[in-house]
């Protein structure tokens, strides 16, 4: 099983070349993550994110900051890491903030459903 | 020889590797996750709610699962794991709009039926007061209608019995002719006047008689008081006889007092002879002479 010099120095490369191509392959798809990442912060502001759940929308904005900041950096595999990361508070910032309406609306519904018990009760008497 | 030493060292790593699997890394990021897994797995409102989140939840815990297991490096275990836990939130967030939307519509529907009920009942009640209303005219009506009819009634009766109108009320004036002469009993035709005059006190219950009576100057005074007494009393004997009450009727005897003519010819003696009924009015007061 003993390699000869020529196939070693063949494998080595192809090594290399994969490796390269490896680290090249990781911007793409970190760019994408990034877009993707920086429209869910979009929108979720634009659901009230911001007022309803400020939490999560600050750790969206700072995680979409450095994974830009990784971008610039080349460090594609960092930015794609912040940019999920900062996607997924994204997210949640948003569902709290329809979550919030929804049940501010319910609890307004049922305020008005007591007041309308409260009128009929006293027209029966 | 080589072969030798290179399948114990195989087996101690493949031994080493062994129990490293058997006891897959752990992180604190890890265990609040899959708490947080557990508490939605267990929200009966997710499973109803919220079914695609919690699919993607799960499919982010595996991944975190099975980085612990493959004894991953902690960072990548925590990346996962924090994935993971955001992923549970938004489940709870999602399952906790959904179910307050539902409770709104719920409740919209609940609102307008209590709106419909208190309007049919707003309706109901103006439709009783207007019935109300219209009842309360009707009966107004009734009752002016049934005040004209005894009225007429009433000026029919007393145009009969010869009434006349006076400042102290309706006089009806029973002569002579209608007693027994010289005596108090009325004759026929003065119980007729009586009856009807009963007739009228019957049908206006609120209104009184005063009956006075009168004589000429002939014979004594004291005869001639004792005699319009008496026919004063006749005339009420008459009335209680056709069920007026005692207390309506009050009498007087004048005896030759008040003459409406001269004593000197028979004709205007006879006018003297008289028994005059003072009607009152509805308020039932008759002033005195």
């Amino acid at each position: 099983m003993k390699m000869n010099s020529r196939q070693s120095v063949i494998a080595l490369c192809g090594a290399v070349v994969l490796a390269s191509v490896g680290c090249s392959s990781m911007k793409t798809p970190a760019t994408a993550d990034v877009a993707v990442s920086k429209a869910a912060v979009d929108n979720a502001a634009s659901a009230g994110g911001a007022e309803l759940a400020p939490v999560e929308m600050r750790m969206a904005r700072e995680k979409m900051a450095a994974a830009n900041k990784a971008m610039a950096n080349k460090d594609y595999e960092l930015a794609s890491d912040l940019a999920n990361q900062a996607q997924a508070d994204a997210k949640l910032a948003q569902a709290k903030a329809a979550s919030a309406k929804a049940q501010a609306a319910s609890a307004a519904l049922d305020d008005d459903i007591r007041i309308l018990r409260e009128e009929l009760q006293r027209a029966r008497k | 020889m080589k072969k030798i030493i290179f399948t114990p060292t195989l087996l101690v790593i493949a031994a080493l590797l062994t129990a490293c699997n058997s006891m897959p890394t752990n992180t604190s990021m890890l265990d609040q996750t899959r708490n947080d897994y557990r508490s939605a797995q267990s929200n009966p409102k997710v499973a109803s709610y919220a079914p695609l989140e919690m699919k993607q939840a799960s499919d982010a815990m595996a991944k975190a699962n099975a980085a612990a297991a493959n004894n991953d490096s902690t960072e990548e275990i925590d990346k996962l794991a924090y994935l993971a836990k955001q992923k549970i939130a938004l489940t709870q967030e999602v399952a906790k709009q959904k179910s307050a939307e539902a409770d709104v519509a719920k409740s919209g529907t609940e609102r307008d039926k209590m709106r419909l009920d208190q309007r049919t009942r707003e309706a109901d009640q103006s439709r009783t007061a207007a019935n109300i209303a219209r009842g309360d005219a009707a009966y107004a009506q009734q009752q002016t209608r049934d005040a004209q009819v005894r009225n007429a009634n009433l000026e029919a009766q007393l145009a009969e019995l010869s009434a006349k109108k006076t400042e102290r009320g309706m006089v009806i004036t029973l002569g002579d002719v209608l007693f027994a002469t010289d005596q108090a009993r009325l004759n026929p035709e003065g119980q007729r006047t009586v009856q009807k005059l009963a007739q009228v006190l019957t049908q206006n219950p609120q209104r009184t008689v005063l009956i006075e009576g009168f004589t000429d100057s002939t014979g004594s005074s004291a005869h001639n008081q004792a005699l319009s007494e008496r026919r004063a009393d006749s005339v009420q004997l008459g009335l209680l006889e056709q069920g007026i009450a005692r207390n309506r009727i009050a009498i007087h005897g004048y005896g030759e007092a008040h003459p409406v003519a001269g004593n000197e010819s028979t004709t205007d003696r006879q006018l003297n002879r008289r028994v005059e009924i003072v009607l009152s009015e509805d308020d039932g007061k008759i002033r005195p002479r």
